[in-house]
């Protein structure tokens, strides 16, 4: 068997008394490319943090590759959501992409030309080695998207979370976070992002968590991912899901034919 | 000409601007500005207590009480929030409220019971008085500048980090408690030190002020602290040397009126943030939107049959463009103008081609592109290979061509 690379047992987060996961048993396989599905409320950040360990769990425990979250020193590489932090902020996309390199610099040492040409490196991965001097706040969301995921990869780390990365993005960052991600299972590393589009879950991810509060259901993909499973994670919501995802379809199909 | 005593009193209150310029920097990054105006009200009871424990006036028990309380409040800032519904800046001024009012208070019962003589010691805390400033005080402020500037220049990526995403910096490993309680720390210092000069009212002023300056001529990090520290340094000398040139006029609120002019300057007139120059590239783009116009309108006219048009067609009626656009028009030889009839030249003729051109392809981007990024809209942009990527453009251009030929 595959070793896990995360694994969580009887995991239960509260946010003053009020829980938000609960009772929660999975196991992630190293090398998979896994989603978090759920509808909206439904913990898929708090999971995350509890498996970076930035809040304290009322009870259970987790494990990362093998070893209690409290003793490891694995690094993890992390898209936070967009809206995380300020865009304004006076620094430009090479420095904020070099931060990815702190960690293995530790305190007080400043990153140096090897720093430098790694995090250009990675710039490069998702197609924004020319914008390396701008400022953050002048790129469009999906350009700042990408470079948060750039940082991510200058991490270097097994282990990667990203929460909601193809959120509000554009064509071509969509495709640069797809190239990045297979390019990162080719390599054996592991991926864990929060996922909102159902419709590309089955040809894209190996591994889903279907969560609301309680694990409804994970493992592969083709077993897990069903209709009923669904259902049962989004409760009556999804028939409308359904329905709003059918119309949108038709509309595109609509004027992608009358365009041509 | 300049006594020894202001000599002192420059070179002390520079390396207060130089403190408050790079904690302000900070603060202001961290979006915690109003924090050091808590603190520095915060100061007040614990400079009493120490009055009223000690009976001494030494700079250096009060200033050892100003310290504690100031980080007691800090404490309480950042606690509050955590453990009951208060939120921040709600916390933030109650605090400083209460500290004040407990300061106010105290000292109060102090000027009731001694002598007034002690008071007045006291009475200089709440507005300052930096013309007093002895050279003792203006060593520990050069002393403080050095520490902090070496601080920061060690701790720059940390810093950097924790400012701009904690969340990230906790993430990887980031010790985000101690580097919060350093800049916390550093912050209740340099009020500390700043309350002989500038006084409990007015320091948060100097410690605000620079950096918001700084902000509008910088889009980075270590240039927004450089610029920040040199606004702090330079309204304290010009403040100084202003106050000094004048009988009663005391240093700190002219200190603070000094950093006050370098923020309005910069307001105004810093090259790319700054007001004018907003306005100056706003106006800019319209005209250019004007002059795009009226060429668009005289091609169509060439297109039809109409050689030329006259100025009122451009000028009234449907088109109304504006006179000043038409004559940026002829002056950039677009347009030429014979005997009130207007038309375009070879080159005008070009520009407004490509002109149309560019709108059609942004036209036909917004209709088919199903997943838009907004940011990426610039509907002034004619050169619009720059902001797509060129086989997008190139599909795009193959699209009209094609929607053309069937029309």
């Amino acid at each position: 068997m595959i070793q896990p690379a995360v694994e969580i047992h009887d995991l239960t987060v509260a946010y003053r008394e009020k829980p938000v996961l609960w009772d929660i048993d999975a196991v992630i396989p190293e090398g998979s490319l896994s989603a978090i599905v759920g509808p909206n409320g439904a913990g898929k950040s708090t999971l995350l943090s509890a498996i970076l360990g930035t809040i304290q769990p009322a009870s259970g425990w987790l494990k990362i590759f093998d070893k209690p979250i409290e003793d490891s020193d694995e690094i993890i590489g992390f898209v936070p959501q967009r809206e995380s932090v300020d865009w304004d902020f006076p620094v430009e996309v090479l420095d904020v992409v070099m931060m990815g390199t702190y960690q293995r610099l530790g305190w007080f040492r400043r990153p140096g030309k090897a720093q430098h040409d790694w995090a250009m490196e990675c710039l490069d991965a998702v197609g924004m080695a020319d914008l390396y001097r701008r400022q953050i706040g002048e790129l469009s969301g999906g350009q700042q998207q990408r470079v948060f995921i750039a940082r991510a990869l200058a991490q270097d780390a097994r282990i990667f979370l990203m929460d909601e990365p193809f959120a509000g993005v554009d064509a071509a960052t969509e495709d640069a976070i797809r190239r990045v991600l297979e390019d990162l299972k080719k390599r054996g590393r592991t991926v864990i992002l929060v996922h909102h589009d159902l419709h590309t879950i089955e040809h894209f991810f190996d591994h889903v968590l279907l969560l609301n509060l309680r694990l409804v259901a994970s493992g592969p993909t083709d077993e897990i991912f069903t209709r009923e499973n669904l259902l049962r994670t989004y409760g009556g919501r999804l028939t409308l899901l359904d329905e709003a995802a059918e119309a949108v379809r038709r509309i595109r199909t609509g004027t992608g034919g009358g365009g041509s | 000409m300049i006594a020894p005593n202001t000599i002192v009193i420059l070179v002390g209150i520079t390396a207060l601007g130089i403190c408050c310029g790079l904690v302000g920097a900070l603060m202001l990054l961290r979006r915690r500005a109003l924090l050091s105006d808590a603190l520095a009200h915060a100061t007040l009871p614990g400079v009493c207590i120490a009055f009223l424990l000690s009976g001494s006036r030494s700079t250096l028990t009060l200033g050892f009480g100003a310290l504690v309380s100031a980080l007691i409040g800090a404490v309480l800032v950042s606690r509050l929030p955590r453990f009951t519904r208060v939120r921040r800046d709600s916390a933030t001024a109650c605090i400083l409220g209460i500290m004040f009012g407990a300061g106010i208070a105290l000292s109060g019962i102090i000027q009731r019971s001694g002598p007034g003589a002690a008071a007045a010691g006291l009475d200089g805390l709440l507005l300052g008085r930096t013309a007093g400033m002895l050279r003792s005080e203006a060593m520990v402020l050069v002393c403080a500048a050095i520490v902090m500037s070496l601080l920061i220049f060690v701790l720059r990526k940390e810093l950097l980090l924790s400012c701009f995403d904690p969340l990230f910096g906790r993430c990887s490993g980031q010790a985000t408690g101690a580097l919060d309680l350093l800049q916390t720390s550093l912050l209740a210092a340099t009020v500390v030190l700043a309350l002989p000069a500038v006084g409990v009212v007015l320091t948060a002023a100097l410690v605000v002020i620079p950096p918001a300056a700084a902000r509008f001529w910088t889009d980075r990090f270590d240039p927004l602290l450089r610029i920040s520290a040199f606004i702090g340094a330079s309204s304290g000398i010009t403040g100084t040397i202003v106050s000094s040139s004048y009988p009663d006029l005391p240093a700190g609120p002219v200190i603070v009126l000094a950093a006050t002019g370098f923020f309005t300057f910069s307001l105004l007139a810093a090259p790319k943030r700054g007001m004018i120059a907003r306005k100056l590239r706003w106006s800019s783009r319209k005209r250019q939107r004007e002059v795009r116009r009226i060429l668009h309108t005289l091609l169509v006219a060439c297109e039809g049959d109409q050689y030329s048009l006259s100025a009122d067609q451009i000028l009234a009626g449907s088109v109304s463009a504006s006179p000043r656009a038409l004559n940026r028009a002829i002056r950039e030889g677009f347009v030429a103008k014979e005997a009130e009839r207007l038309q375009l030249t070879p080159v005008g003729k070009k520009r407004a081609l490509r002109a149309r051109k560019s709108q059609q392809i942004w036209r036909e981007w917004l209709t088919s592109e199903a997943a838009i990024d907004r940011d990426l809209i610039d509907l002034d942009e004619e050169e619009i290979e720059k902001l797509l990527p060129a086989e997008l453009v190139r599909s795009l251009e193959r699209s009209i061509d094609l929607r053309e030929a069937i029309r």
